[in-house]
């Protein structure tokens, strides 16, 4: 873990980012599909740009919503500070830890037992066995399983497992956690519980990027927003003047911006 | 080379948990769990024992053990690569959601069958007292033949598991694959049952001298000839050295693809 990032320094920082992707028409999945394709077109798939030349830097300690569309590029953005993508053309710089939140649970094995999932999840999140078995006790606390720890989680209700996952990521104690639409589940009292926990994380300098449709969570949480449109940036700025933003493209059709 | 090594290091423990995992979940719902580690290969050599020795009459001394010294390799090497061709597609959803070596996922698919090996040497040892057959000195040779084959299987491992990410074809081909090669590599025969003229082709064979290394140190308390030996660490090596040059050459934009 590197703590060298002097507090408010930039965490991270997006210059001229491009992510293309290839959408398949038809992709050569099988050998027969490329076999066949030697001998027809080559065109089966187009370039799709999920993100077009995006600029942004987010300092230490700061907690910022990204909002936008479907399809827009939140997601991709996510995946490009937690390392899955590699972006196209452009510069990323990431300092620190990165706790991939891109979705509760993932990883999460239906036949093993919370508290084996526990090891697993959290291995794959980068913690160590020996840090895992430390921190345990206080996964099983937060998520207010009780007994049901020692269950395999496929008897779980969502909501379970997904405190669960919130509860291990955020025991992972990274440098910036990411949150792609996650507080959508659960109920008030343990959405309060997720509140004061990122809460928690923005005093002691940490940064929190939240992905969201819901400008309630975006407004409680966040003292910057970022409008994500078709691949671009469109505002920057408070979650009030870029909320005002996005209730102006929300009601066009997409693709005439 | 250095480079595999230290991945596997660096993320030994994620390695250990998933093959745990792995042979968990294999296990878990069945009455008998574990002991199937242990009956599969009784079972198995039960059916080739009576096949050979009794219908297509077969007259070698103690087939059971003759066959059970190559069989069990053998289904270490076959299991393993067809666990690990699907594992990088089948956890496709969860790499493009976490930055993790994707080495781990091969890897821990050949690990859980070295330990499911492991087991699989108590039933033969409980044979060769049953047979009150000798226990050689040369079993001190099996971590060295067995290394040769941890190698060559890794490497296939690699090697499948990536292609099976570009042409989904490679799970059903492997199959295939597998179950012919199991008939041309002396498992259920050796070499000397054939007629010589074959033999150069069967020498062609990398599992030839990967097994034989097996058959001669259980069954025959002999240790292999000093081409024998490397060549199998020559085919291990080789197998580990392209197979993991083509994973890093694609692991990368393998996410894309899963």
């Amino acid at each position: 873990m590197s703590d060298t990032a002097a507090k408010g320094g930039t965490r991270i920082q997006f210059e001229n980012v491009v992510q293309r992707f290839r959408v398949i028409r038809e992709r050569p999945d099988t050998l027969r599909e490329v076999f066949t394709r030697l001998f027809r077109n080559r065109n089966s798939y187009h370039e799709f740009e999920a993100l077009k030349n995006v600029s942004f830097s987010i300092a230490d300690g700061e907690t910022v919503g990204i909002i936008g569309r479907n399809g827009s590029g939140k997601s991709t953005t996510l995946k490009i500070i937690a390392g899955v993508y590699e972006p196209t053309s452009g510069v990323v710089n990431v300092s620190g830890t990165v706790a991939p939140l891109i979705e509760l649970g993932a990883g999460f094995h239906p036949d093993l037992t919370g508290r084996e999932n526990i090891l697993m999840n959290g291995l794959l999140l980068g913690m160590t066995r020996q840090k895992i078995r430390a921190c345990e006790q206080r996964i099983i606390d937060f998520a207010e399983l009780g007994e049901f720890i020692d269950s395999p989680i496929k008897q779980y209700s969502s909501g379970m497992i997904m405190r669960l996952g919130f509860s291990i990521a955020t025991e992972v104690d990274p440098e910036i956690l990411l949150l792609d639409e996650i507080l959508a589940v659960g109920d008030a009292a343990f959405q309060e519980k997720c509140m004061a926990r990122i809460d928690d994380f923005r005093q002691r300098g940490k940064t929190v990027i939240f992905v969201s449709h819901s400008m309630s969570a975006v407004r409680k949480i966040c003292q910057r927003a970022i409008l994500i449109h078709e691949g671009r940036i469109l505002a920057d700025g408070t979650p009030d003047e870029v909320f005002e933003r996005y209730d102006d493209i929300l009601h066009k059709p997409i693709g005439t911006t | 080379m250095g480079q595999l090594l230290w991945e596997l290091l660096k993320n030994r423990e994620l390695i250990w948990t998933l093959a745990l995992k792995e042979l968990r979940v294999r296990y878990k719902r069945s009455a008998l769990g574990f002991l199937w580690a242990l009956l599969n290969p009784l079972l198995m050599m039960g059916i080739l024992a009576v096949v050979f020795s009794t219908v297509m009459r077969i007259a070698v001394d103690r087939y059971a053990i003759f066959v059970l010294s190559t069989l069990l390799p053998w289904t270490f090497f076959s299991q393993s690569l067809a666990y690990s061709v699907e594992s990088l597609v089948g956890n496709g959803d969860l790499l493009k959601k976490v930055r993790i070596a994707k080495l781990v996922f091969p890897a821990a698919a050949v690990l859980s069958n070295i330990i499911n090996f492991l087991l699989s040497m108590i039933p033969l040892l409980l044979l060769l007292a049953i047979f009150r057959f000798p226990l050689h000195w040369t079993w001190v040779y099996l971590p060295v033949a067995m290394l040769s084959l941890i190698l060559f299987t890794m490497g296939c491992s690699f090697f499948f598991s990536i292609a099976n990410v570009f042409f989904r074809d490679m799970s059903h081909i492997i199959q295939v694959v597998l179950s012919a090669w199991f008939y041309v590599s002396p498992v259920i025969y050796s070499l000397d049952f054939l007629p010589e003229r074959y033999h150069f082709y069967f020498r062609l064979n990398p599992m030839l001298y990967l097994l034989n290394g097996f058959r001669l140190a259980i069954y025959y308390g002999q240790l292999p000839t000093w081409q024998s030996m490397s060549m199998s660490f020559g085919c291990g090596l080789g197998s580990i050295l392209i197979g993991y040059a083509v994973f890093r050459r694609y692991q990368e934009v393998l996410v894309y693809y899963v």
